[in-house]
């Protein structure tokens, strides 16, 4: 097998860290601390001479003010500019260094906001990408405070900036109205003089300064627009889980209520073959088939077991088993459709069971199974497949998305009449169903969903049966259950892409099925990560409770989905509680699967079948504590 | 042949160039903003 593509990893996860950083500093910008007034050191100006430095701007409103009344006093003076002001007003800072003012740092997003050398950055950065310079002058120094703040008379106020004979830095302020008054009253007052607070003008900023400012500029200005995408993408997200619990209670609850309500039909018991391709089954294979010869059909069953090329003695042990009815083929490996076309073709009856080589049936699975093949338009029926090792943590979160995702799924599905899969664990096929389709095709990795479409497309209907009950083996580890998951959704991918054309014709599976497995087996999980790293960034970085509640909200309705789930199928509620904490680390898992079966896709890789490491425990299953070494 | 499945390759190798040139892309870009902002710090 050709090495699944890794590399778009790497693109994502440093492509989502960017977006968490664009939207971080948007907001981290959008905050404004309360000023604090720097006392920096001592500078030295020549003996009577007055810097003005003004701070707190460039405001779009009073600074052009003060710039006016500087030039009409002839006074040149500092501005100690914050970064964030810069980004909103870079046309005003443009203007103060015009008109032959001089630039310095006061602090980011208010004055004095330099506690830690990253804000210096941040302001520098912002002073980089609207001036294209870099300033030495960061912090104000030792000044004589105007006292603009807390005054409002002129007089007074001048006196307070002469205050000191020797001359100083007076400190003034460009965001709001009076600073550039105090400056027309001191370019009044005789015998004085006005100097910048440094002689030191700023350098050109380094073209790597320049495009670090260029992006935290455009992050300040535009990371409102991705906070907006991610809204969007949280509230589809959130409109489709909604959509699809109504849809769960609705229809699952009427499907059952039409199945109680209508007179059953008379027991309908044809002769059965049942076919059980294997591969390297070894662990499971005795267990399944004396679960399958142990049926109570009141017809005849015949089971062929067909070993698709094992090297682990499957077939030998199948055979060893010398059951009544039992015939055991051997081919060499060519895949598991070319196994089931060999079982379906030496099949001697009509109605023909496919199980998997892990799957352990019932007494009455087979019985139950073949009941709505009285009907004679159905083509093909679902069985029930339930997770038969559920101890651990992963073996409870499969069983409870085997109750609450496919099996509710395949009850609002079989109301609309296009389920889209019949599990390879357990569903029967009318054989003039699999004729009219051409038998099991592998053109794709999903050979049971693949055929279940064709039959539907056929014309056949698709019957969902959950009484009959058949016990899987679940992955036992993580890496398993990625393996199965990402088999079954690049398959799902491939069979989707393969009936494509069912949306262009009068059909269920075009006008529901499709579109159902589009919107919540591409796109909700696409789109579903958004959440929780919005809920993420809530936590992280800033005060995002309303994240939080969407989240948690979303969480309670799953969970109450998926206990009427475990309710309609008559299981205990009990491993529910393992059901929020699923939310963590399966749920990011299934995203992972999503996103790589795409990617997959889109790089034509041939996957071949990944097999699941079996462990050959299904202690939850009837009889399920056997165990063949 | 299976749905998807790309007989040359081509789709793969251009889809592996798209993926590096993202990857590398990123990467420059995180390296010059995080190196500068660090820089100043």
């Amino acid at each position: 097998m050709k090495r699944t593509p890794r590399l778009h990893w790497i693109s994502i996860l440093l492509g989502l860290l960017v977006l968490m950083c664009v939207v971080s500093f948007h907001a981290y910008a959008a905050i404004r601390p309360e000023p604090v007034p720097v006392a920096g050191g001592h500078r030295e100006l020549p003996d009577g001479a007055f810097a003005l430095a003004f701070h707190g701007g460039p405001d779009p409103k009073w600074t052009p003010r003060t710039l006016e009344r500087l030039d009409a006093a002839g006074i040149k003076a500092t501005f100690f500019v914050t970064g964030a002001q810069v980004t909103r007003h870079p046309d005003v800072a443009r203007r103060i260094v015009a008109e032959g003012h001089r630039i310095g740092i006061d602090g980011f997003r208010a004055e004095g906001d330099l506690a830690t050398g990253l804000n210096l950055a941040l302001a520098q950065a912002a002073l980089a990408d609207a001036l294209g310079v870099h300033t030495r002058l960061v912090g104000a120094p030792a000044e004589i405070d105007s006292g603009d703040r807390e005054h409002q008379d002129i007089g007074t106020l001048v006196r307070m900036s002469l205050r000191e004979r020797g001359g100083g830095v007076v400190r003034l302020h460009d965001n709001g109205s009076i600073g550039g008054d105090i400056a027309r009253e001191l370019a009044k007052q005789p015998g004085h003089r006005f100097v910048f607070v440094s002689d030191e003008p700023p350098v050109e900023a380094s073209a790597r300064e320049r495009f670090t400012g260029a992006v935290t500029t455009w992050s300040q200005r535009n990371g409102g627009i991705v906070l907006v995408v991610f809204g969007t993408a949280i509230a589809i997200a959130a409109l489709l889980g909604l959509l699809r619990t109504l849809m769960q209670l609705g229809l699952a609850h009427t499907d059952r209520r039409l199945r109680r309500e209508n007179e059953p039909p008379p027991w309908f018991a044809p002769p059965v073959s049942v076919v059980v391709p294997a591969y390297n089954e070894a662990l499971n294979i005795a267990a399944t088939v004396r679960s399958i010869a142990g049926n109570d059909h009141v017809a005849d069953v015949e089971v062929i077991v067909v070993d698709d090329g094992s090297t682990d003695g499957t077939a030998d042990i199948a055979e060893q088993l010398d059951l009544p009815g039992v015939t055991v083929i051997r081919q060499t490996n060519q895949g598991k459709p070319a196994a089931l076309n060999a079982g379906v073709r030496e099949a001697s009856h009509d109605v023909l069971v496919l199980v998997d080589g892990d799957t352990i049936f019932e007494p009455d699975t087979i019985g139950q199974l073949v009941q709505p093949f009285a009907d004679n338009g159905v083509g093909a029926v679902s069985g029930n497949a339930k997770v038969g090792n559920r101890q651990g943590l992963l073996g409870r979160w499969q069983h409870l998305e085997y109750c609450a995702g496919s099996n509710l799924d395949r009850q609002i599905l079989h109301a609309l009449r296009c389920i889209p899969t019949v599990p390879g664990a357990v569903g029967a096929f009318r054989r003039a169903a699999l004729t009219d389709v051409g038998g099991v095709s592998a053109d794709t990795l999903a050979e049971d969903t693949d055929l279940t479409m064709a039959v539907t497309r056929a014309g056949w209907r698709v019957a969902y049966r959950p009484e009959a009950k058949a016990w899987t083996e679940a992955p036992a580890s993580l890496h398993g259950l990625f393996l199965q998951r990402y088999r079954w959704s690049y398959g799902t991918f491939q069979a989707m892409w393969k009936h494509r054309g069912a949306l262009v014709e009068n059909g269920p599976m075009g006008r529901f099925g499709l579109l159902y497995l589009l919107a919540f087996h591409l796109l909700l999980p696409l789109l579903a990560p958004v959440m929780d790293l919005l809920v993420l960034y809530g936590f992280l970085v800033a005060d995002a409770p309303l994240g939080l509640i969407v989240w948690a909200v979303f969480l309670l309705i799953q969970t109450a989905s998926a206990g009427y789930a475990l309710r309609l199928d008559g299981e205990s509620l009990r491993p529910l509680w393992a059901y929020p904490l699923q939310q963590l680390v399966y749920r990011q898992l299934m995203y992972v699967v999503v996103i790589q079966s795409l990617i997959t896709a889109l790089h034509g890789t041939q996957l071949r079948w990944m097999s699941v490491r079996r462990t050959g425990r299904l202690a939850d299953a009837p009889g399920g504590r056997v165990r063949v070494t | 042949m299976q749905v998807f499945v790309d007989r040359n390759g081509g789709r793969r190798v251009a889809a592996r160039f798209v993926s590096w040139t993202v990857a590398s892309g990123l990467i420059v870009f995180a390296a010059v903003v995080g190196g500068t902002l660090l820089g100043a710090w």
